[in-house]
């Protein structure tokens, strides 16, 4: 197995542990850091990427997503702070009063 | 002078940011976007009225005509000054309006940006640059339908105008997205060359239609604008007259000759318009909250605008735009009056014998209707003469002289429903007086709802001013006899409405009979259903997702 497949298979592999805590965790905490997990994924590959075409773009494009990563990360786990103060939600579908 | 115009759109962000700082009392600084944006608009056309071009090219790669493209031309600049008179008078209004409200500056930062976005839209000159108006007027008027955000039902009336403009907004992306290259301007979009790309003229032009009528509240996209109520009065005066109903008559005004290269589309809008003029008239009748029943009456003369679109008199269409502008801010304007001196309702049971109290506002309420169903003389006289002239003698021309009796119906109702009669409620009235900047701010109106059908005769009139952009019109002879028996059948309509409406009780709420309930039951359970899709649950969405992305991965693999 050359050295890109190991990478190729690591970051479906992550990125398909994030998907199923997506979709299996209920906990909103547990969930954003899942939504982390696959775009990390996505970063190891658009890496991966870059080094096997010999240019920068996908490289960039990973510091961009880091970037963006970290704001969605703000933002969410701000909500969720507040949440928790507010009361402490078991499951991400009960905070429903919030919508307009 | 048209350097200035053309960045029209920045004229009220200084009121916006120095507004929200919070320095001076709250709308003292912002008044002077539009009074700005007046003094330049009547600066163009008493000055050089050059017509000016800004074009900025490779802003949006992705659309075939994606340059920044300003246009400053004499329909741009008569639409701008409407703006300008209708929203300085809204501004001055609602300095006393909403005095007691805590979220005033609030307040004035949206209707600034309201002003801004219709600007930009006013002053577009592709579809790219029209878009972020049209759809900036769309958001704006979320905000200032929802701004009594603890009201029940405001956020809803909100949300229903966002649907219908997401109707609109997805029509008007896709046209631009559909014209071949080079086309996004607007004024080289109407060359028979443009109409020859994916789905030819047609398709184009009817896209275009249904996105003027979810802006316009024309057919089944009208909903929206009766909720719109649930907004505060200056706002419903702004939303009907000069900004975001304008927009889609605006927008058919400047591209009728596209339109003009499908005569079965002409047809189908000259149909839409006169049966939603029928229908917003017919509904007016129904109402028992005094600006519903305005409401519909916007629906209805909206309905006659887009008539004149498919008579292929767009000239009419913006002469009528020009002159309910006038009469209905008037119209809603001294309404606010009535409410704000009641205290607050809407309700036509809580009103009747008004105008003793506030003679103003009777006034001017009373000069406002008689524009509408059309006195001889008046604004919508004139206006509404034009786009029955321009039928050419057709059935529909005449039903539109029809439709002049349930105009005069429906607002002989409202008018001697709210200030003659006896008073139905005991309640002792809120605010007794009726304050100097309300009563000064409807006077340039009543003004206009008189006399601006004057403006098409003289040396550079209307008429005149508008043949570089809209061609050749044939001046009017001063009366008409069709004119004459829409103005009769409307007086008839007004007193005998009016007699009628003052010995009878209000009723408290709209009747609804079998058909109508099996209808509104069917309607619900279908919206029940497309609801339930949008449960909330985010694992459900996810896994929906999650199963898309393997859908469109798996038919790639096999591919």
């Amino acid at each position: 197995m050359t050295a890109e497949a190991v990478v190729l298979l690591t970051s479906a592999a992550i990125f398909a542990l994030g998907a199923t805590g997506v979709l299996l965790r209920r906990n909103p905490v547990a969930v954003l850091m899942c939504v982390e997990l696959m775009l990390n994924a996505a970063n190891l590959l658009l890496v991966l990427g870059s080094h096997v075409q010999g240019n920068d773009a996908g490289q960039a494009t990973a510091l961009i997503v880091l970037v963006i990563a970290a704001a969605e990360a703000v933002v969410g786990l701000g909500l969720a702070l507040v949440l928790f103060h507010h009361r402490e939600p078991a499951d991400i579908d009960e905070p429903r009063t919030v919508r307009g | 002078m048209s350097w200035v115009l053309a960045w029209a759109c920045i004229f009220t962000l200084p009121g916006l940011f120095i507004g929200s700082l919070g320095w001076m009392k709250p709308g003292r600084f912002s008044v002077l976007g539009p009074a700005a944006l007046l003094a330049c608009s009547v600066a163009w056309l008493l000055g050089g009225r050059e017509t000016l071009v800004i074009r900025l090219d490779g802003w949006l790669p992705f659309v075939a005509d994606g340059s920044f493209e300003l246009r400053v031309d004499a329909l741009a600049v008569l639409m701008l000054g409407i703006l300008g008179v209708v929203a300085l008078c809204v501004y001055v209004y609602t300095l006393a309006y909403m005095a007691d409200d805590t979220g005033i500056r609030r307040f004035y930062a949206f209707l600034d940006f309201f002003v801004a976005a219709m600007a930009l839209l006013v002053t577009a000159g592709n579809l790219a640059v029209l878009l972020i108006g049209w759809t900036g007027v769309g958001m704006a008027s979320y905000f200032l339908i929802s701004f009594w955000r603890d009201r029940e039902g405001t956020l809803y009336a909100g949300l229903q105008a966002i649907a219908a403009n997401a109707v609109g907004d997805g029509a008007l992306i896709l046209a631009a997205v559909l014209l071949p290259a080079g086309c996004g301007n607007l004024t080289t979009l109407q060359s028979a060359a443009c109409g020859s790309g994916v789905g030819g003229a047609a398709l184009i032009g009817g896209l275009l239609v249904v996105a003027a009528s979810a802006k316009s509240a024309q057919g089944p996209l009208y909903f929206w604008l009766p909720s719109a109520m649930a907004g505060p009065t200056p706002i419903s005066a702004l939303i009907h007259a000069a900004t975001m109903v304008a927009a889609g008559v605006y927008l058919l005004v400047r591209v009728h000759l596209l339109l003009a290269l499908t005569p079965l589309l002409l047809l189908a809008i000259a149909i839409l318009g006169v049966a939603t003029a029928i229908f917003g008239a017919v509904m007016s009748l129904l109402q028992s909250n005094l600006k519903k029943g305005l409401a519909y009456s916007t629906v209805s003369q909206l309905g006659y605008m887009f008539a004149a679109v498919g008579f292929s008199a767009p000239f009419a269409a913006f002469f009528h735009l020009g002159s309910q502008a006038f009469f209905k801010a008037l119209l809603f304007l001294s309404a606010g009056v009535v409410i704000h001196a009641i205290g607050g309702s809407e309700e036509l049971s809580s009103m009747g014998g008004l105008g003793r109290h506030l003679p103003f506002a009777r006034w001017t309420f009373l000069i406002g209707s008689i524009s509408l169903f059309g006195v001889p003389f008046t604004a919508g006289f004139f206006s509404k003469d034009a786009i029955v002239e321009a039928s050419g003698g057709r059935l529909l021309g005449w039903a539109l002289v029809a439709t002049a009796l349930l105009s005069g119906m429906y607002i002989g109702r409202l008018y001697f429903a709210t200030f003659e009669g006896p008073r139905r409620s005991e309640d002792h009235l809120h605010e007794p007086r009726e304050p100097r900047a309300m009563a000064w701010s409807l006077l340039p109106l009543a003004a206009g709802a008189l006399l601006f059908g004057y403006t098409q005769w003289p040396e550079g009139g209307l008429a005149q001013t508008l043949r570089p952009v809209l061609g050749a019109v044939e001046t009017q002879p001063l009366f008409t006899f069709q004119g004459g028996l829409a103005a009769l059948l409307g007086l008839v309509g007004f007193v005998g409405a009016g007699l009628w409406s003052m010995r009878q009780a209000m009723p408290e709420r709209a009747p609804g009979s079998g058909w109508v309930r099996w209808a509104s039951d069917a309607s619900l359970a279908l919206a029940g259903g497309f609801a339930s899709a949008q449960n909330g649950r985010l694992g459900r969405y996810a896994v929906i997702t999650v199963l898309g992305f393997a859908a469109i991965l798996f038919a790639g693999l096999r591919a």
